[in-house]
């Protein structure tokens, strides 16, 4: 048995046995998509476009998906300081990317399971989605969009030391970035300068790379910048990352 | 381990203030001091969390910092923060850090039981009592059969009872030959388990010795008392041998620097039923040598 799975076999307890948690990871999302799916139901966003739920499916989806990736990674990372457990880790010869990798490993099974229910639920009739053909291309895109706000999660985990300064931080990151990239309000509607602004957010691209998905809209140009756009945040929270990361909160 | 001349300041503080001492292998060293003497950021530096701002500090033959994974499998250490994975049982959190030393789930069993905590070994973490969870702390720290422990107010939130069931454990781990490196607050304790005792106060070590050296160089008075009725506090300060004798909580107390003469002129005067007699004990050292002291 190696590190890593002794880690990650610990965060899947703690997260399967934290009902909280749960509910926010997979009922939260899903009440937001039965609402903003009765709201629209059989609406059309412009004449003779796409129904509603294709936008609010992806929309609901990129969002829960990052959100839970985001707290779940910085509230890990927060306690797990805080109580000493990578105090305890650092004792222990495991090295820091077991840590990291295990915790990977959750958030992508999370979001997997994410994406598996939300998608279900869209397709009932009542709600009224159809998956186009293309959906798969929106499998390296969930996978990187949980990449991307786990990255922003260790950040806000290593700057928060405190329950309730992960939430603040968290939820001004993740509640304006619900509007303004689209994931619950169609980004067609907006100004054009709000869309312009938008792409300096993440979940821009990963609400633009479901929503292709879905909907087996735009090519492998725009494939490539959406997945592009998320390695970019990837990488820029990841270096951010390794140099705010403390093994514990000493003075 | 061996530590000479190290600082460490935070800020303005200087939580360390030139600590030089050497604790032989299967030595039982006992760390006493108030809160904030430097105790906790001593034991940081030596188990390699911390570096020192100055001096050196070699343990087992190396240095420890930067971390260095092979020192800290011979090392185990037990914090007063109890550190456990969250929301896993007492046997699930000791099979995950079994298996991050890479040693099986016999491991944690084995240091479930060493710590008399096998009946809970289902109970959730969070579910346990503060003694519990002292107890699974220590397990945690000795689970990888350490060389070296360090254990930090071991016994702080246990009943006298469960606190001399570990210290049979603690005896048992030292007759093994492991070395023990013990913070503590109890004086009773370290007096009973510690081979020699540091006695740290802001940032320094103001007395390293054995504890019976270091109440012996105390030279305080013996103190007899009895119940208070038997003797005036003028007849007893009258008896041959006491220096000086008081009332206190319905005892006369008196003070003695030759506790034989003493005793046996107060059992001609009042037989020596209900006597007792008090010498000093590390405590008092303790009190003395941390500038503590409150009582004359």
């Amino acid at each position: 048995m190696s590190t890593y799975t002794a880690l990650a076999k610990a965060n899947y307890k703690a997260y399967t046995r934290d009902v909280t948690t749960m509910f926010f990871t997979f009922a939260f999302p899903l009440i937001f998509l039965v609402v903003f799916g009765l709201i629209f139901s059989g609406q059309r966003v412009t004449k003779g476009g796409l129904p509603y739920i294709n936008y609010t499916a992806p929309g609901v989806l990129s969002w829960g998906v990052g959100n839970a990736a985001l707290f779940g990674v910085a509230f890990t990372m927060m306690h797990w300081r805080r109580d000493d457990i990578l105090r305890l880790i650092w004792r222990t010869p495991t090295p820091l990317s077991s840590v990291l990798v295990s915790r990977y490993a959750i958030a992508l099974g999370v979001g997997l399971v994410q994406a598996v229910l939300f998608t279900a639920v869209a397709l009932l009739p009542s709600f009224g989605l159809h998956l186009s053909g293309g959906w798969p291309t929106g499998l390296p895109v969930l996978l990187l969009g949980v990449t991307a706000f786990m990255a922003v999660g260790l950040v806000v985990g290593s700057l928060a030391d405190t329950p309730e300064a992960v939430a603040a931080i968290a939820n001004c990151v993740m509640i304006p970035m619900a509007f303004l990239s689209g994931a619950f309000y169609p980004i067609t509607l907006m100004p054009h300068w709000l869309q312009d602004v938008s792409h300096v957010l993440p979940l821009r691209y990963f609400n633009d790379g479901l929503l292709n998905a879905f909907s087996g809209q735009g090519g492998w140009g725009d494939f490539g910048i959406n997945c592009g756009g998320l390695v970019v945040f990837t990488v820029i929270f990841g270096a951010i990352a390794t140099k705010t990361f403390r093994w514990s909160n000493g003075r | 381990m061996l530590i000479e001349d190290v600082h460490k300041a935070y800020g303005q503080v200087r939580a360390v203030d030139g600590v030089s001492l050497r604790v032989e292998q299967g030595e039982f060293f006992g760390i006493l001091g108030p809160n904030g003497a430097g105790k906790t950021t001593l034991i940081e530096m030596v188990e390699g969390l911390r570096e020192p701002d100055r001096g050196t500090i070699a343990v087992l033959g190396t240095t420890p910092w930067p971390r260095d994974v092979a020192l800290l499998r011979r090392i185990g250490v037990q914090t007063q923060a109890s550190a456990f994975f969250t929301r896993l049982t007492a046997v699930e959190h000791l099979r995950t850090v079994a298996e991050l030393y890479g040693l099986g789930p016999d491991a944690a069993d084995r240091s479930l039981a060493q710590a008399g905590l096998t009946e809970k070994a289902g109970t959730r973490v969070d579910k346990l009592s503060g003694g519990q969870r002292q107890r699974l702390a220590i397990a945690t720290a000795l689970i990888h059969r350490p060389e070296l422990i360090f254990l930090d107010e071991p016994t702080a939130a246990l009943d006298p009872e469960v606190r001399r069931t570990l210290w049979d454990m603690l005896r048992a781990l030292r007759g093994e030959g492991r070395t023990i490196i013990h913070t503590t607050h109890h004086l009773d304790e370290a007096e009973a388990l510690c081979d020699r005792v540091a006695i740290m106060a802001g940032g320094r070590i103001v007395a390293l010795d054995s504890p019976g050296n270091l109440i012996r160089a105390l030279d305080a008075p013996t103190r007899l008392s009895v119940p208070a009725g038997r003797l005036s506090v003028h007849k007893a300060e009258a008896v041959d041998g006491v220096a000086r004798a008081y009332e206190e909580a319905g005892e006369v107390v008196m003070e003695t620097r030759e506790p034989g003469r003493a005793l046996v002129a107060v059992g001609e005067l009042t037989g020596l039923d209900q006597v007792r007699t008090r010498t000093a004990t590390l405590e008092d050292a303790y009190l003395r040598l941390t500038g503590s002291e409150h009582t004359a």
